[in-house]
């Protein structure tokens, strides 16, 4: 113990006040405003960057500068993109296949109180490994429904393995070396893609283009009800839904689960009831891996077919999706849900009004820089009479009984 | 003693570092290449990509004494770099490319301290878990480049811009092999080799130093002598705003006079590499120097590399500071980090 | 007689908590004045208030008769007040002189850097002018408790404090410390100074003051001269009508030998910790743990609980050598821990009930049943009274009092056949108090074992029947609560040891080592 002691009481108490306001009704409320914020924020930009580009309509002409973009004709583009077809509902759908299983990724290390930035690592990582399989076993096995079966199963398993393996990979550097974890899932990001990149071009090249082979069309998994165009399957999505439901049963419902929590909320609490602190470390990170390493897996098989180095950043998305849901990978599919009808709905933009579809990241961003901040969300609330809303009734016997 | 333990792990992790660079020197078939490898240029080239990561690094590391953990220092350089590309190309036409890219560098500074304070206000007045609003930070940053790159320029890089010339210093360029290495740079470089020095007398010799220290060991110890623990964070937050605004200007004027907005945008990681390199030089400005320029080093390497036609897998070649990074941590991690860094601070009374 | 300090009509209120209640007092010029009153009687608050660290609700304050609004310790500090906190605000990795001038410090010639060599003569001349022998080069966490208390005075009188408020400065010192922390203000007051003292002990009170004021639930109960002060009184005005029961340790027969600790060594690199520690606790019986704070109490606990490795020595329990098990393991053998800090160890605050009963017993749940025990939960709020709004409420909803009863239940509810408490009661109520006591000596009356460890000798003294007092980590000596006094466990706590054998040390336990080893009594 440091000689700093305890807390003042009446500070402590303070603190704990705080603590308990943080119930799942306001963690909803706060999550649904930092989306509205940050889409009211875009709004802004939108307005404001488009003083600056050069088009050959503007919406708006004021004091002589040219406005391109309206903000409210954006949004609706957005909107009819993401949801106006059953097209557009698969692309949607796609995206968010891909985020909920990146979101629990990032969501079980949250949990356990790890910053792992590394799932987009684990990404690129399992990617690959689907493809090279794929690459390397397609011959061998037959070219019917079985083979493709057989395929799928392959292929999705190496990229488990391989986003397992590379995602334990921090975890024992935290667990055992004392290295922090943000910065080297960071680091392992940008391995992954150079290694990828290396590997493809040196060893799994086919044709002049730096990409991998193709899937063969009997181990796609088929797309129903929705077109073959908008490259989604229902057989891939359930299963997805299931991983986010299984992650969150295997918290509430197991001891890895109740020690992951346990750790990320008081590690000297875990030490205490005789948790091996590195052991969670490092499965928990190979689970995240696990997934991570899927969502590449499922990338290669569903969406694009192959593999290439130059791959969207599904895993960093997963971070804006995990801390959209509070790491609850329940909260996750919603949550995804809404981001991928921004990132579906951007793609739209860009081919319908010329807006770039970089417009996504910046709502990513904007949108983990007002869920970290909740006091910011509870000062907006008091301002516009919500504050009943958020504060639960626990609160005021807290700070009355805690006065011993 | 823990201080021993942490000197012999340092001392190994320097004995790993020197066996590698040694057994690549010695191994390596093209041993009479490699000789031609380590030119002046190519240490005039290190020190010229030292300056961001050496700045990012003594920013970040003003910020994390004085108690907050800056992880959105990348973001900063990635908006530096940007307006900084901005700036100069728009200036140009006007005030002619001599005093644009002076601007440019200007406005770079501006806006990375706007965002750092941004930064501070997520982290002081709302109370904001450090590592995620530095995460934010950088990802608005990652988002807002590439975006506004697109709808200025239409394309996601932009056109090159004017850049800085090297400047040979009168008399002092003269002197053989120090004079081409030293005293012939970017001005950039020059305000790196001026701020690290000042920045180490700052923090260790002036009053705003000792607060900074305090801020980040034992807040109410500076609170209860009367100094506003706030402010004194603010201040430093702003630091390494200012410091990743030179640094993200750096990386573009300095070099090719682009920005590059693809993927991890030209920025590439330099800013975590900084927080690293912080780390490795224990929290002083001059060490954080060494071990940028270690890290700056291998990148060097690696261009090099390929300029002498060394034409095996540029990209992995280009991953060895980050695996360097890895390397470091392991065995430099355990530095003894600022006693209540990553804490959010309340004063007594609101 | 001239007042320095009049506080008058002082009201400060918390969210749901009033800490100050109309408080008003006067502090004689150069006088020792004592603030006396029980943990959350509002002595710190009001003094926090007098500092600038809190604005009061209402009341006024007046220096040297002008009166006067302090907005920050800035304030304070002007007008010549200076504090010494309970927690030291001191900077470990910096100077002794650097700790001292920190937010007054002197410039150079340029005005840019600090002047360390004028600075260092200053501390130097302060330094002796009181008498203190202190390195101004030294650094702080180097440095011992007793010096680190001297550098916080010093501070103070650096900034030119003319009135010094000490919270709480004996809280954290051995007798011998405490002793030459009042010879400092014998030296204070001969150089014209006012001292503002900060306790809940009577003694001190009774030793050092002039004055007295009695604060208690946030109210001044009465201030009175030193003369007309006696200890019942004091005691009395401090806790108001409140009984204080006499527990009801009944003579219990000892059983086999539970626990044995043979020649225990635990080091943290290279400073030990615990140094050859050798101990035996029987069924049917409570050792007490007595010591300062920091000599090796925590980690003995933690070692025998199987959360820290031993460099050394070995741990039997109930027949096994279970020096190298883990937690999980002690626990299934029925060896159970209440921790000292149930905030952060004992409980998860964002947990509720159901979950917090199981924690410790996470381990035996197979996959796929829910990590919860709602029935265990609602059992321990029943049979513990845990005051709650019911199994699904976080912990943190607790009071301190209703938490560490969920905590105690939780590791008795599991039949332990020996319980290691660490400070069960520290800053509980008196009510949760007396119901964990009572849980404790239960568990003797059942011939299982308690190992106690406390920093409250009261407390030690009325539910040990051996304590054994540790020193620096060593046991310098075990003795018969019955007999032993105060004084002599605070001599023990100190590190010396009784020389001359008292008399009542022939009752068989007496106060020798090996009796502590054997076990033996009764």
């Amino acid at each position: 113990m440091s000689d700093a002691g305890p807390k003042l009481p009446d500070r402590a108490k303070r603190i704990l006040g705080r603590l308990v306001d943080a119930s799942a009704r306001e963690r909803i409320l706060i999550s649904f405003a930092s989306l509205a914020l940050a889409l009211v924020v875009g709004a802004i930009l939108l307005l404001a960057s488009g003083a600056f580009a050069t088009c050959g309509s503007p919406f708006l002409v004021f004091g002589g500068i040219e406005f391109c973009y309206n903000p409210i004709e954006v949004y609706r583009v957005m909107l009819n993109g993401a949801i106006g077809s059953p097209y557009s509902i698969g692309l949607t759908l796609r995206e968010t296949t891909l985020l909920i299983l990146a979101g629990v990724a990032v969501a079980v290390t949250f949990q356990a109180g790890i910053f792992n930035i590394g799932t987009q690592g684990q990404f690129v990582v399992g990617g690959l490994a689907g493809a090279a399989l794929v690459q390397y076993t397609a011959d061998i096995l037959p070219a019917n429904a079985v083979g493709g079966i057989l395929l799928f199963v392959l292929g999705l398993a190496a990229a488990g393995v391989a986003g397992a393996l590379y995602g334990a990979l921090p975890g024992v550097l935290l667990a055992y070396y004392d290295a922090n974890e943000v910065i080297t899932t960071i680091m392992l990001n940008f391995i992954a893609t150079a290694v990828a990149f290396t590997t493809v071009r040196s060893f799994l090249r086919e044709g002049a283009a730096v990409q991998t082979a193709l899937v063969p069309d009997y181990a796609v998994p088929p797309s129903i009800v929705f077109p073959e165009a908008s490259s989604f399957s229902v057989l891939i999505f359930i299963p997805t839904l299931l991983i986010a439901f299984g992650a969150h049963y295997m918290l509430k419902n197991s001891p890895l689960g109740y020690n992951i929590r346990l750790s990320g909320e008081q590690p000297a609490a875990a030490k205490y009831s005789g948790v091996d602190a590195k052991r969670v470390i490092v499965r928990t990170f190979t689970l995240s891996g696990l997934i991570g390493g899927l969502t590449g897996g499922v990338f290669v098989f569903m969406v694009l077919g192959y593999w290439q180095p130059s791959v969207p950043q599904v895993g960093f998305d997963g971070i804006t999706v995990s801390v959209l849901a509070a790491n609850n990978p329940l909260g996750v599919i919603p949550a995804a849900a809404l981001f991928g009808v921004i990132k579906s709905g951007a793609i739209a933009l860009d081919l319908q009004l010329g807006v770039p579809r970089q417009l996504a990241g910046v709502l990513r961003g904007i949108i983990i820089l007002f869920v970290a901040m909740p006091e910011f969300m509870r000062m907006i609330g008091r301002k516009f009479g919500l504050g009943e809303t958020s504060a639960t009734p626990a609160q005021e016997r807290v700070t009355e009984e805690n006065d011993d | 003693m823990i201080e021993n333990t942490r000197l012999t792990r340092r001392r190994i992790g320097l004995l790993v570092i020197a066996a590698v660079a040694v057994l690549g020197v010695v191994a390596s078939p093209y041993r009479t290449d490699i000789r031609n490898l380590f030119t002046v240029g190519f240490f005039n080239t290190a020190l010229t990509l030292a300056v961001p990561i050496t700045l990012a690094g003594v920013g970040g590391l003003y910020s994390e004494k004085s108690g907050v953990i800056n992880i959105g220092i990348e973001g900063l350089l990635i908006a530096a770099a940007f307006t900084s590309v901005l700036v100069t190309g728009t200036t140009v036409s006007t005030v002619g490319a001599d005093n644009a890219v002076w601007l440019g560098l200007l406005a770079a500074v501006v806006v990375s301290t706007l965002g750092a304070l941004l930064f501070g206000v997520i982290c002081i007045r709302y109370k904001a878990d450090q590592i995620i609003a530095g995460l934010a930070i950088w990802f608005v940053f990652l988002g807002l480049a590439p975006f506004f790159s697109r709808v200025y320029w239409g394309q996601i890089n932009s056109p090159t811009v004017a850049t800085f010339d090297q400047i040979a210093i009168p008399v002092l360029s003269e002197i053989p092999w120090l004079g081409t290495l030293l005293f012939t740079n970017y001005p950039t470089t020059y305000l790196m080799l001026i701020i690290v020095p000042v920045a180490w007398y700052v923090l260790k010799f002036t009053s705003f130093g000792m607060w900074v220290r305090a801020s980040g060991e034992h807040p109410e110890a500076l609170d209860t002598a009367g100094i506003s623990v706030n402010r004194v964070r603010y201040a430093s937050i702003m630091i390494s705003g200012a410091l990743s605004g030179i640094g993200g200007a750096a990386m573009t004027l300095s070099t090719v006079g682009q920005f590059i907005g693809q993927g991890q945008t030209i920025v590439n990681g330099r800013g975590f590499i900084g927080i690293v390199a912080y780390l490795m030089g224990n929290y002083n400005p001059i060490g954080t120097f060494g071990a940028a320029a270690l890290f700056a080093g291998l990148d060097a390497l690696q261009v090099r590399l390929q300029q002498i036609g060394f034409d095996i897998a540029p990209e992995l070649f280009g991953a060895i500071p980050y695996m360097a990074v890895i390397v470091v941590l392991v065995f430099f991690g355990y530095t003894r980090i600022p006693d209540r860094a990553g804490e959010n601070y309340e004063s007594g009374d609101d | 007689m001239s007042h320095s300090v009049e506080l008058t009509d002082i009201r400060k209120t918390f969210p749901g908590v009033v800490a100050n209640d109309d408080v008003s007092l006067s502090v004689g010029d150069g006088d020792i004045h004592v603030i006396l009153g029980e943990n959350g009687a509002g002595k710190s608050t009001l003094m926090n208030v007098l500092y600038g660290l809190y604005q009061p609700d209402s009341g006024t304050i007046r220096i040297n008769g002008e009166e006067k609004r302090f907005d920050s310790p800035q304030d304070a500090i002007d007008e010549g007040i200076g504090m010494i906190h309970q927690h030291f605000k001191l900077v470990g990795p910096m100077t002794v002189t650097e700790n001292i001038v920190l937010g007054s410090e002197p410039t150079d010639s340029f005005g840019i850097g600090v002047d360390m060599k004028t600075a260092r003569r200053e501390v130097r001349e302060i330094s002796e002018r009181y008498g203190f022998d202190i390195d101004p080069d030294a650094v702080v966490e180097d440095v011992s408790v007793g010096v680190r208390q001297r550098v916080e005075i010093l501070k103070a009188l650096y900034r030119g404090a003319d009135i010094l408020i000490l919270d709480e400065p004996t809280a954290v010192l051995t007798p011998d410390e405490i002793e030459s922390l009042f010879e400092v203000f014998e030296e204070l007051i001969d150089q014209g100074k006012t001292i503002i003292f900060i306790t809940h002990k009577l003694d001190e009170a009774m030793t050092v003051a002039d004055d007295i004021t009695v604060l208690r639930e946030g109210r001044n109960v009465t201030t009175l001269p030193v003369e007309e002060a006696t200890n019942n009184h004091l005691a009395e005005l401090m806790v108001g009508d409140e009984v204080l029961l006499e527990l009801n340790r009944e003579p219990h027969p000892k059983g086999d030998v539970l626990l044995t600790v043979d020649d225990l060594q635990v080091a943290n690199d290279d400073t030990t910790l615990v140094e050859g520690v050798d101990l035996t606790v029987r069924e049917g019986e409570t050792l007490g743990i007595a010591g300062v704070d920091g000599n090796g109490q925590s980690e003995l606990s933690d070692a025998i609980a199987g959360l820290l490795d031993a460099d050394g020595g070995s741990v039997t329990f109930d027949g096994e050598d279970v020096t190298d098990w883990d937690r999980k393991r002690l626990n299934d053998a029925g060896l159970a821990y209440i921790p000292p800090d149930r905030q952060e160890q004992g409980l998860v605050m964002n947990f509720d009930h159901g979950e917090n009963v199981i924690l410790g017993e996470q381990h035996t749940f197979p996959i796929g049943r829910r990590m919860r025990d709602d029935e265990l939960a609602e059992k321990i709020i029943e049979e513990y009274d845990v005051r709650t709004s019911g199994t699904g409420a976080p912990a943190k909803s607790l009071s301190g009092g209703n938490q560490q009863k969920l905590l105690v239940g939780r590791e008795l509810e599991r039949d332990p056949k020996l319980v290691i408490a660490s400070n069960p009661t520290r800053g509980l109520d008196v009510g949760s108090i007396e119901f964990i006591h009572e849980q404790l000596l239960s568990v003797r009356r059942d011939d299982r074992a308690v190992l106690l460890i406390s920093s409250k000798l009261d407390e030690l003294q009325q539910l040990s029947d051996r304590i054994a007092v540790m020193y620096e980590g060593e046991i310098i000596d075990t003795v018969d609560p019955e007999t032993v006094t105060e004084r002599e466990l605070g001599l023990l706590m100190a590190g010396q040891e009784l020389t001359d054998v008292s008399p009542n040390s022939d009752r068989g336990e007496g106060t020798s080592q090996t009796a502590g080893i054997d076990g033996e009594s009764e």
